[in-house]
């Protein structure tokens, strides 16, 4: 079993939209995969129809393994199952930095369920916080959004910089560029940039800037569902393969 | 995901339309064909084991689908080389059928029309709660719904709600329902061991015609099988049946009288030994890999040539049995001896005709059990060979008799007793077989072509080397048979046949 995050301490670079496809590219190979949505937007659940979750508040998340069970909701498509967010998430922080142990609760809380998935993915909201520690801790591969920007290339040295000051894998990180506009000389540019200054951590796939993208709050369904064969399905099975490669050859 | 509560339904064919018509409340039910209507076969082994146990294997176009009782429809390509299961690509269908025996192959049990439809129930934000798969099977003279049921987690009541819809519809659970006789109304289906019903206090007279009848169906159904050669299985349970007939006649002492017993066991008999050859031949052929690792590669080539004389040896021996099945006389003496046990009018009473089952049955097993008895305590590690052969032969009787007369006593009580008895039967069995592959080896040594040219050489090399592990294999067996018969001729044990058919009349 392996818990897959997709983070980045930067607001709408594409983690969900990333997460939702991953997620259902990973079921539709065969793996038994739980999506697990840690954002208290819920927006992961909206994408694939599941309301969020009512009795599942942030103290049950961490604390009561029935209810986290019961929570879980299968997605439309074989091997998916959804576990929604719920608006008490947003305490998530405080209630974990009262508690003892608090940077390993998460590893704790997906222990009861792992036995039922082969992959957990994990769709976060984008904070530093002590939920992301939990996430650093427990995931065994985190993939980071990155938008080829000047902005977020600050962003991602941040990210390195927290994960040597905690003593935490670098390697566990794995970069790809997200919401790429081929016409940005700008883009071209950070890319080769970030590339060769962190050669390992960027994996080679891009994710294009795409309508069909966009398109998902609309249709509610993975692009890789409504649009199977447009240009950002196909990025997103590579992106899936690769991520697979780099889970697997650990 | 799967989940331990989606279950597999079976309907009459009519509940189709009325399940359309279900008003599924606060959820929207969407029904979408999947594919066109095709034509469809029912694939099972000879003995059912598929239907028995709550599946259906379906051949439709090029696709095998296997319906389970959980309901899950598992589907892969119908390409194979052969009708075995392990003829198959490796896939889901093949996975699931992995308990079935590897002798016996898969045939078309009928045919038919299906149609299938995926029924669909979502929510108010359109997500899809429950799904239902629905295959309308219709055949010749029947035809059924079934209904495959796969929810969703987190959504109990959508799924509730779906079984309760289809159970209010007339469905079944697949394992409370006989999808045979509602596909196939009317035909009968094979069952090897034939249940006969014997009333405690029913002549003994009656009870052997009933057994005798029941096998001579039974050996009857097989012999389109071996004439068309499907699997070695159907001449296995022939003669099984036949020699059933054989051990009534000669167990059941005084039944008949004594001219027409001799003649009815002459002429069973003869019935058998007619597939004796061909039997021999199939325990050969089916022991080739178990010879191939015994002996060291050296050895293989003369094992290639002994197989490829075995198996034209089987080829020659089957057309001849086959053509003797379909010869007249052979339809004329059977349908003779069909006639004469369903009739019963030309049969004729011996002194004992007219004892009541149980009494008559303690007293033959009792008997049959002494001397079980009486060679089991005799036996050491220096008791002769022919003493075991002898044992085995008297298990076999007695396992026979219990068997027959099993329900007119209490189930229970025979099973418990019959299980031992199996387990020393299955030791006797393999030293048996050690002993018989080892003369039959040894007779074709001696009818070996003398002539250099003809590789006798190297073929006696292999049998002489084949005899000689089965010999070894056949003095470890015996180690194992002193052990079994510890364990049958048990006090405890003699107690209870003493009390279940000594004491009980
Ligand atoms: N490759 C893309 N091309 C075009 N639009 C995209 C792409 N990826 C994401 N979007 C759109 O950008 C917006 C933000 O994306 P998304 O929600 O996936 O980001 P996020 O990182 O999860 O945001 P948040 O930090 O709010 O959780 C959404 O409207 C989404 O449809
Ligand atoms: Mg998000």
């Amino acid at each position: 079993m392996k818990i897959i995050a997709c983070y980045s301490n930067k607001g709408g670079v594409g983690k969900t939209a990333t997460s939702v496809n991953l997620a259902y590219a990973f079921a539709a190979a065969g793996k038994r995969t739980l999506l697990c949505d840690l954002d208290p937007q819920g927006a992961s659940g909206f994408y694939f129809r599941v309301k969020p979750s009512k009795k599942l508040t942030e103290a049950a998340f961490f604390k009561d393994v029935e209810r986290l069970t019961k929570a879980i909701r299968g997605s439309d498509y074989s091997n998916l199952d959804i576990l929604p967010a719920n608006l008490g998430f947003r305490e998530f922080d405080v209630f974990l930095s009262r508690m003892r142990n608090s940077r390993s609760r998460l590893k704790k809380a997906l222990k009861a369920i792992r036995a039922d998935y082969d992959v957990i993915l994990l769709d976060c909201p984008p904070n530093i916080s002590v939920l992301s520690e939990n996430v650093f801790r427990t995931a065994d591969a985190i993939v980071v959004p990155v938008i080829p920007t000047t902005l977020s290339e600050r962003t991602f040295e941040q990210l390195v910089d927290f994960f040597l000051a905690h003593d935490l894998p670098v390697k566990k990180l794995h970069g790809f560029f997200s919401m790429v506009q081929g016409v940005k000389a700008l883009h071209g540019a950070t890319i080769a940039e970030m590339q060769s200054r962190y050669p390992k951590r960027f994996m080679k796939t891009q994710i294009p800037f795409a309508s069909d993208i966009e398109r998902m709050g609309v249709l509610r369904a993975p692009v890789m569902v409504t649009a199977p064969t447009s240009a950002a399905s196909k990025a997103y099975e590579a992106l899936y393969l690769e991520t697979a490669q780099r889970v697997e050859g650990e | 995901m799967t989940h331990s509560n989606d279950a597999s339904y079976s309907l009459p064919l009519a509940a189709a339309e009325g399940l359309a018509q279900e008003d599924f409340g606060k959820f929207t039910a969407t029904w979408m064909p999947e594919g066109d209507d095709s034509d469809l076969t029912v694939l099972d082994c000879f003995d059912l084991p598929l239907l028995r146990s709550g599946r259906l294997l379906l051949e439709i176009r090029n696709t095998l689908d296997l319906l389970t009782a959980d309901g899950q429809i598992l589907t892969q390509t119908a390409q194979r080389g052969g009708n075995f299961v392990t003829d198959l690509p490796d896939g889901p269908v093949k996975r699931a059928l992995g308990d079935l025996s590897v002798l016996r192959s898969l045939l078309p049990v009928g045919t038919g029309k299906i149609r299938r439809e995926t029924l669909t129930l979502r929510d108010d934000e359109d997500k899809v709660q429950c799904r239902a798969q629905l295959r309308q099977l219709i055949t010749a003279d029947g035809g059924a719904l079934l209904v495959f049921v796969q929810g969703l987690r987190g959504y109990e009541k959508a799924r509730a709600l779906m079984h309760s819809k289809i159970e209010a519809a007339g469905g079944k659970t697949f394992d409370d329902d006989d999808l045979f006789a509602r596909l196939f109304p009317g035909r009968v289906a094979y069952q090897a061991k034939p249940e006969i019903v014997i009333a405690s206090d029913e002549a003994a007279f009656d009870i052997a015609n009933d057994i005798i009848a029941a096998h001579i169906l039974v050996a009857r159904a097989n012999e389109p099988g071996i004439i068309a050669d499907h699997d070695t299985e159907f001449l296995h349970d022939y003669r099984i049946a036949l020699r059933k007939i054989r051990s009534v006649l000669s167990l059941f002492k005084g039944i008949y009288e004594p001219d027409q017993t001799e003649d009815l066991k002459a002429r069973f008999s003869s019935l058998m030994a007619a597939t004796g050859r061909l039997r021999d031949l199939d325990v050969y052929l089916m022991e080739k890999q178990k010879y191939y690792a015994l002996l060291p590669v050296a050895l293989h080539g003369g094992l290639d040539m002994l197989f490829n004389r075995l198996s034209a040896d089987r080829k020659e021996e089957h057309a001849k049995l086959a053509a003797r099945l379909r010869s007249k006389s052979y339809a004329k003496e059977i349908e003779k001896l069909e006639r004469l046990f369903t009739r019963r009018k030309k049969l004729s009473r011996g002194p004992k005709a007219d004892l009541s089952a149980h009494g008559y049955a303690s007293t033959l097993i009792w008997k049959r059990y002494d001397k079980v008895h009486k060679i089991a305590a005799e036996i050491g590690p220096n008791t002769d060979d022919t003493e075991i052969h002898a044992l085995r032969i008297h298990c076999k009787k007695l396992r026979y008799l219990m068997e027959f007369f099993a329900p007119a006593f209490p189930q229970s009580q025979v099973k418990s007793l019959i299980k031992p008895l199996r387990h020393l039967q299955d030791t006797l069995g393999l030293f048996n077989d050690y002993a018989i592959q080892q003369v039959s080896l040894a007779a074709i040594l001696h009818q070996l072509d003398e002539r250099p040219e003809s590789g006798a050489l190297e073929l006696a090399q292999s049998i002489g080397a084949l005899v000689a592990m089965l010999h070894r294999l056949q003095i470890e067996e015996r180690a194992k048979v002193m052990d079994g018969v510890a364990r049958f001729d048990r006090a405890e044990t003699r107690q209870r046949f003493r009390s279940l058919f000594r004491e009980g009349h």
